[in-house]
């Protein structure tokens, strides 16, 4: 009888102490979980700051003076071209799920996506398309090269010639980084 | 008599019962316990490890030349810095160590991301550790790099050239001495002058190269100097064949915005970025740049396109 008693108590401190370790790693888990999303929002917020000015985006001196926010059309295209470099949503170079940039000044035409067919005349470059995700955005200049021409006129208003020439069009946008959430 | 025996044996029975589950349940606390305590140590390993990832992101330079951060750890920690070149980009890898209860956790939990570049020995030890970020052009810029040192250690660059001498002054890094007479003892002497045997990193401006621990390093501009001089021979050229494979990807996005502009602005695609890109994928180790070098010059000075016959375009 003692002895049964004596196994009865065994056993139940020995369940006790299971139940409390597994409480604990359970608070210590969710804790990291926490953590992880935690920096996995602070990575998207640095890099929305931040990736305007790595060299795959950044205007460079390509419009005069080096600017600072200033992404260059022309090379997010030829980026998108070839994107597949850089990894896909799952495992980016950037190690984000999703770049995205939408102009936001001028808006023209509605919500166009951006391909080899509709550029210039378009709004959205979908870099990196996110399936899900939270997005972290930043204001940035959009600046391209754009072909324009002044067209002179005589005095009775009929058209003499067209002088072509080479323009720096900069308008605004905003780039959009979308994060996994750690589930 | 016989009573007493049964009743002996009853009573030992249940202690030696006792004692075996007793022990038992201790050694699965125990174990248990140390356990909960090496799964945290490891969580902290690995949170510090992405952290420090993180916190790398804002040294992305715009238009400044260099910028310098402290990192301060709540315990004595030590960084591992890796380097993997597979891929198209390879990839930088941190992994964390820290002291707790007096010796270090080890852990193989790692924290990678390729688009950094960070140079260091393959160990860096302390509670606080100083980065300083420089940009890499080659001719276009290829990335930032990222210099990580613990603050224990004191770099004295002895009688560099003037710009070396104003850009490091203007750093303000604490760990970082220039001086013209001597530098002080414990300090890792830097010469870039034939100054004897006591100087630990030799930097040769006319060959390019610097030598460390009797191992040669080569590089092309100060951004890599520098990077030869802070970090061990197996980071370094690890890195600098990382910095290629951007290098010649990013020749690749040039060449296609020329493209790009030809289709749509009628511009005369003329900067010859497929000879770089073959020479950046192509390089073995850091001796090959000197060979780069010409052609990297010749792509800066032809940095532009011409549209309708008197515009140029700068690609970069």
């Amino acid at each position: 009888m003692k002895i049964q008693q004596m196994a009865f108590m065994l056993i139940a401190v020995t369940l006790f102490f299971a139940l409390v370790g597994l409480f604990v790693v359970n608070v210590l888990f969710s804790g990291l979980k926490e953590s992880a999303a935690l920096l996995e929002e602070k990575n998207a917020i640095l890099l929305a700051s931040k990736l305007s000015n790595s060299p795959e985006f950044s205007c460079g001196g390509a419009f005069g003076t080096t600017k600072v926010n200033c992404v260059d059309f022309d090379k997010i295209m030829a980026l998108k071209e070839n994107i597949k470099e850089y990894g896909n949503s799952q495992a980016s170079f950037w190690g984000v799920s999703g770049i995205e940039i939408i102009r936001i000044y001028p808006v023209a035409g509605g919500n166009i996506v951006c391909s080899s067919e509709t550029y210039p005349n378009c709004n959205k470059v979908e870099l990196l398309k996110p399936s899900s995700g939270t997005g972290v955005s930043n204001f940035i200049a959009l600046c391209r090269k754009q072909a324009k021409s002044d067209e002179v006129y005589d005095e009775e208003g009929n058209f003499v010639a067209a002088y072509p020439y080479i323009a720096d069009v900069c308008e605004m946008a905003k780039i959009i980084i979308t994060y996994e959430e750690v589930k | 008599m016989k009573k007493t025996k049964r009743g002996q044996l009853q009573i030992s029975f249940a202690w030696i019962f006792a004692i075996i589950v007793g022990a038992v349940i201790l050694f699965l606390a125990i174990y248990t316990a140390t356990k909960v305590i090496k799964i945290g140590d490891t969580a902290v390993s690995a949170k510090t490890g992405k952290e420090i990832s993180v916190l790398l992101n804002p040294l992305e330079t715009g238009f400044e030349t260099s910028v310098v951060t402290l990192i301060t750890m709540p315990v004595e920690t030590r960084i591992y810095n890796q380097c993997s070149i597979s891929g198209n980009f390879g990839r930088q890898i941190i992994k964390i160590s820290q002291k707790s209860f007096g010796e270090w956790t080890e852990t193989d939990l790692e924290t990678s991301s390729q688009n950094k570049y960070i140079f260091s020995e393959s160990i860096e030890e302390g509670k606080n550790f100083i980065i300083f970020a420089k940009p890499f052009e080659f001719p276009f810029k290829v990335s930032d790099l990222i210099y990580l040192t613990s603050r224990d250690k004191k770099f004295c660059f002895f009688q560099p050239p003037t710009r070396v001498k104003e850009e490091l002054s203007d750093l303000n890094q604490e760990n970082i001495l220039v001086e013209d007479e001597e530098c002080p003892e414990n300090s890792i002497k830097i010469c870039f002058s034939d100054s004897g045997s006591s100087c630990d990193v030799n930097v040769n401006e006319f060959q390019k190269s610097v030598e460390k621990r009797g191992e040669m390093m080569y590089y092309e501009t100060d951004a890599l100097m520098y990077a030869a001089v802070f970090s061990d021979k197996t980071t370094y050229e690890c890195q600098v064949k990382r910095l290629m494979k951007r290098t010649n990807e990013l020749a690749k996005l040039y060449d296609e915005k020329q493209q790009l502009l030809s289709v749509k602005q009628g511009c005369l695609p003329s900067v010859n970025l497929q000879l770089l890109a073959i020479s950046a994928n192509a390089l073995t180790d850091s001796s090959n740049l000197a060979s780069m070098t010409s052609i990297v010059n010749e792509v800066n000075v032809k940095n532009y396109i011409t549209c309708f016959d008197k515009f140029t375009v700068y690609l970069w």
